[in-house]
């Protein structure tokens, strides 16, 4: 082993954004350990720094000289790789430059009796310091960006404008130029703190140097001293204060900072008469500020991160509440402005809202929303005074998209809503409606309260899904602007909570709605591609509830739509597999081993004149299955049903083991064939026991 | 005045603000048009912006239908422009010592000129006083060398130092006797009237037919081989389709068509301007595709 130095490399940059930030930095050590490994650099441990200006890593134990190898590799055999006259083929010829060497240096020798031709190479060490720009000037190119960019004349790409690079490795810089910047050992400063920069002296001291100018290097460091510095202005101002810090915005703010100290701020209290959603949403989407709460309501108070000099937080503090000052003031403004008119004049004005292209205005889809949410209200069996407040919320639902305060706050849309309907005296379920419909509104959010919300939701979801399905904007991998995944899921729960509806039917509605409203779409596919794409979603779900695909497969087979069926089915069915996993098995083996058998051509009417004991017993079981199955399907008692199909496990059985099926017969034959067909269709409305028997093996 | 004399030491052309309405700075000819093409470019100037949806009539202290941007354009984008900013903040009387300055992520689009770029809006202490952009792409085309834009909202800017909290509060002049206009001595009535203007009483039959008139207008000087000219037409345009905007008659089918046709028409001028002035005879428009 040569002897090693440490490699320092830093990026320096204009400031990138916070979140590519993040995204590069967890990159970076995959990145170099790649470029490192393919130039055959061995190497020790490495680190990664970032801020918003700066990327860097620095490695431990980097050799100065690379391994020298001595390779072998065999190739073809002697014989393919000469011709009769001794000369070498194109496969000699193809194997050697493969291998990067020439034919003539190709050697010969025998292995297991047979002779081969070898290709030997001797890769002399290398000096790594004469590798490393390269390897360094890969690392920059390959970090991943979504957007990137030029600047001035250069054709290079990266997130923002690249300004300094520090490549020392020990205490030598090796030579990296990107964009027409060269490397160096100056590091710039934190934009006050240090603005003068400095000289690093050597690759080991790179982390102690870029500390010494009062930045703090990681991401994860810059985390805790945020978190550490909010607990401590918690403290101070009393146990029952409390901070809210999404991880969102703080990933943001830990990124927005070489430095961040935590400062505590406030605004008049005269603005907390304005809906806390409001305040909260101009303090965390606008500002980055996080806002404190007392007992669980919002305070005048809240926290800035700075990036600034410590020494002048007054004048940082004060800049920051004018601000605050200054958004809540347009926040009131919009909020009162909003109120003078009641919620309701606002519907009309839906129709300078687009709600996608093809599909109209939001002013339509509120008509189409209200339409359907009454159609699941008469399907349901919902009464009278609820179907009112369900039709009052729907035309509602939407309004507030073109008040003030949500054109300017937009995550504040459904909940300002909600305001401005109670302040209009609308019913309070009808308000909780409005703010609920969103829901869920992300992953584990929970559906609306109410039944009214429910209903809303629902109708606002299974319109939106066969909407853009109708014009074929289906989601695509990563791609689902309108979320109707989250949508789908959203309705798969409420159905479960026990809205009674049937989905195909609520679907077809939603499409007959836009048919009726001109357009055109072909109602039968769009159905089918929605239903397909309930189900995928359904087995999503049950997949992440741990259970398997075949066992949802199974249940499919019986030709069932509906997400609530089939989960309550498939639960039912792996709950009968855990619970008796005997009679389970050996019917699905049963059931396979008929499957192969039958012969789907040859019908179910059997003639039980022909048959012997054992078929007579399997033949009445069967009888008495359909029977039984059918009824507790009709009762929608799906595990009674695979009680029943369990009662065939002994006749199946006892058939298969004392009855020829493939007699010489053929009058026999085709009896038992029929006999199979029958048994068989009996699990047609439960279930595919044949899944599960080669999910098994 | 000190903004002007810091770029103009930086070597901007410091122009006089251009006498078409526009809706920002970055649509006057001196920017978009100008950015486009190999040769060096540094300009800067006061622009004065309507953006009639900004109406407040006069109530509220922080927006505006009628505002000042001082627009910078640095044609290729020059290596210490940052700092070049922040000692042009030093100019004003901004110690960025003394001050939390930040750069925050805000990416530019413009769907009207087929624009777009990467930059940032800057804060000081929390407050947006400037967007900072690099062009990438203009009127459909890749901006090569890269342009450098910086915009700063003057209102906001001069509240900040002067400390005041409505707009119509700052000090525009103090005489030696005391005499004092403040920025709503000068724009408050204006604000009003315009506001209700935009809002209420521009003729819409009257400004859809100068839409469509201007829009033949450019096709027409277009035809003539004029992009300069042909750009007003299309400046003219925009206030129409803003003023509609403003007056609630552009449904938002109607509004994507809108944009579109402006749309259109700036990449005509553009791929003109590339061809005339720039003298770029494969003055192909590359559409969005490369972003």
């Amino acid at each position: 082993m040569s002897k090693t130095r440490t490699l320092a490399f830093e990026i320096g940059t204009e400031e990138i954004p916070a979140f590519d930030l993040k995204n590069a930095t967890e990159k970076l050590p995959t990145i170099m350990e790649q470029a490192l490994s393919d130039a055959g650099i061995p190497h020790e441990d490495m680190e990664v720094f970032s801020t918003p200006r700066r990327m860097a890593v620095v490695v431990r134990g980097v050799a100065e000289e690379t391994e020298a190898l001595e390779e072998t590799h065999k190739g073809p055999s002697a014989a393919i790789a000469f011709d009769e006259a001794g000369a070498p083929t194109k496969a000699a010829c193809g194997f050697a430059r493969g291998k990067g060497v020439s034919v003539e240096e190709l050697e010969v020798r025998e292995e297991g009796g047979v002779e081969y031709v070898f290709a030997h190479k001797s890769v002399p060490s290398e000096e790594v310091s004469g590798l490393l720009g390269s390897v360094l000037e890969g690392v920059i190119t390959s970090l991943p960006w979504p957007k990137s960019m030029k600047w001035g004349t250069e054709h290079a790409l990266f997130s923002r404008p690249v300004r300094w690079l520090v490549a020392l490795f020990g205490q030598d810089v090796i030579p990296v130029s990107f964009a027409n910047v060269g490397s160096g050992r100056h590091t710039a400063g934190h934009r006050v703190l240090s603005p003068q920069g400095s000289d690093i002296p050597c690759a080991d001291e790179y982390e102690k140097i870029v500390r010494s100018l009062k930045i703090i290097p990681t991401q994860e460091e810059r985390m805790e001293l945020i978190c550490a510095q909010t607990k401590a202005i918690e403290q101070e101002l009393g146990a029952d204060h409390e901070a809210v810090l999404p991880p969102k915005v703080l990933t943001e703010v830990v990124n927005l900072s070489e430095a961040p100290q935590a400062l505590l701020a406030q605004f008049d209290e005269e603005f907390l008469k304005v809906p806390e959603e409001i305040i909260v949403d101009a303090m965390l989407m606008h500002q980055r500020y996080f806002p404190l709460y007392k007992d669980g309501k919002l305070t005048n108070r809240f926290i800035i991160v700075s990036n600034g000099d410590p020494a002048f937080a007054d004048n940082i503090i004060d800049g920051n509440q004018r601000v605050v000052a200054a958004r809540l003031y347009d926040a009131k403004f919009f909020y009162e402005e909003d109120l003078k008119a009641p919620l309701e004049r606002y519907v009309d004005r839906l129709d300078e809202v687009v709600f996608q292209e093809q599909l109209g205005t939001m002013r339509q889809k509120t008509q189409r929303v209200k339409q359907l949410a009454e159609r699941i209200c008469l399907d349901a069996q919902i009464g009278d005074v609820e179907s009112g407040k369900v039709a009052r919320a729907a035309l509602l639902a939407k309004a507030d998209l073109v008040t003030n305060a949500v054109i300017e706050f937009t995550s504040v849309q459904g909940i300002m809503g909600s305001y401005y309907a109670a302040a209009a005296g609308e019913d309070a379920d009808v308000a909780a409606a409005i703010a609920d419909h969103y829901r869920p509104r992300f992953a584990g959010d929970d559906i609306p309260q109410g039944l009214v919300g429910r209903i809303v939701a629902l109708a606002d979801k299974v319109d939106t899904i066969c909407g853009l399905f109708a014009i074929g904007q289906t989601p695509t991998g990563s791609s689902d602007p309108f979320a109707l995944r989250r949508a789908a899921l959203g309705v798969i729960a409420i159905l479960e909570s026990g809205v009674d509806v049937s989905l195909e039917r609520t679907v077809e509605e939603a499409l007959r709605i836009y048919q009726e409203e001109g357009v055109s779409l072909d109602a039968a596919a769009a159905r089918d591609a929605v239903l397909e794409f309930f189900i995928t979603r359904t087995k999503v779900m049950l997949k992440d509830d741990g259970i398997p695909n075949d066992v949802v497969d199974a249940v499919l087979f019986a030709r069932v739509k509906e997400p609530v069926t089939i989960i309550a089915r498939s639960r039912a069915l792996r709950t009968a597999l855990a619970e008796t996993p005997e009679d389970m098995e050996d019917l699905s083996v049963a059931y396979g081993r008929a499957n192969n058998l039958r012969d789907g051509e040859a019908g179910a009417l059997y003639d039980a004149a022909l048959f012997a004991e054992p078929e007579q017993k399997l033949a009445s079981a069967i009888e008495s299955a359909r029977t039984s199955v059918a009824e507790a399907l009709a009762s929608d008692d799906y595990p009674a049903a695979l009680s029943h199909l369990a009662a065939l496990r002994a006749p199946i059985d006892g058939f298969f083991t004392d009855v020829m099926v493939m007699d010489e017969d053929p009058k026999l034959r085709q009896n038992r064939m029929k006999l199979l067909n029958a048994f068989i269709a009996v699990f047609a409305d439960v279930a595919d026991f044949g899944v599960l028997a080669s999910a098994k093996r | 005045m000190r903004l002007q004399s810091f770029w103009a030491s930086q070597g901007c052309v410091i122009l006089q603000p251009y006498d078409n309405e526009v809706g920002a700075g970055t649509n006057a000819p001196a920017t978009t048009l100008r950015s486009l093409g190999p040769e060096t470019w540094r300009c800067a100037y006061v622009q004065g912006c309507r953006r009639p949806t900004d109406g407040r009539y006069g109530e509220n202290p922080n927006r505006l239908q009628f505002y000042y941007q001082f627009q910078v354009l640095i044609k290729p984008s020059p290596d210490d422009i940052q700092q070049a900013y922040l000692d042009s903040l030093r100019a004003i009387g901004i110690n960025t010592d003394e001050h939390d300055v930040r750069f925050v992520e805000d990416d530019w689009e413009s769907p009207t000129l087929g624009a777009w770029g990467l930059g940032w809006e800057v804060w000081i202490d929390g407050m947006e006083v400037t967007q900072f952009t690099y062009f990438q792409q203009v009127g459909g085309f890749e901006c090569s060398p890269v342009p450098v834009e910086i915009a700063y909202g003057l209102e906001r800017l001069t509240m900040f130092v002067q400390g005041v909290d409505s707009v119509y509060d700052i000090v525009w002049a103090r005489g030696g006797d005391g005499v004092t206009f403040t920025y709503g001595d000068v724009y408050l009535e204006n604000e009003k009237e315009f506001s209700q203007f935009n809002f209420e009483v521009a003729d819409t039959t009257f400004l859809f037919q100068e839409f469509a008139d201007r829009e033949a207008e450019c096709m027409r000087t277009l035809e003539a081989g004029l992009p300069i000219p042909a750009y007003d037409s299309v400046l003219k345009c925009c206030h129409a389709f803003n003023l509609l905007d403003a007056r609630g008659v552009i449904s938002a089918t109607e509004r994507m068509a809108y944009i579109l046709r402006v749309r259109t028409l700036a990449k005509a001028c553009c791929e003109l301007y590339m061809e005339r002035v720039v003298g770029m005879e494969d003055g192909k428009a590359h559409e969005e595709s490369t972003r």
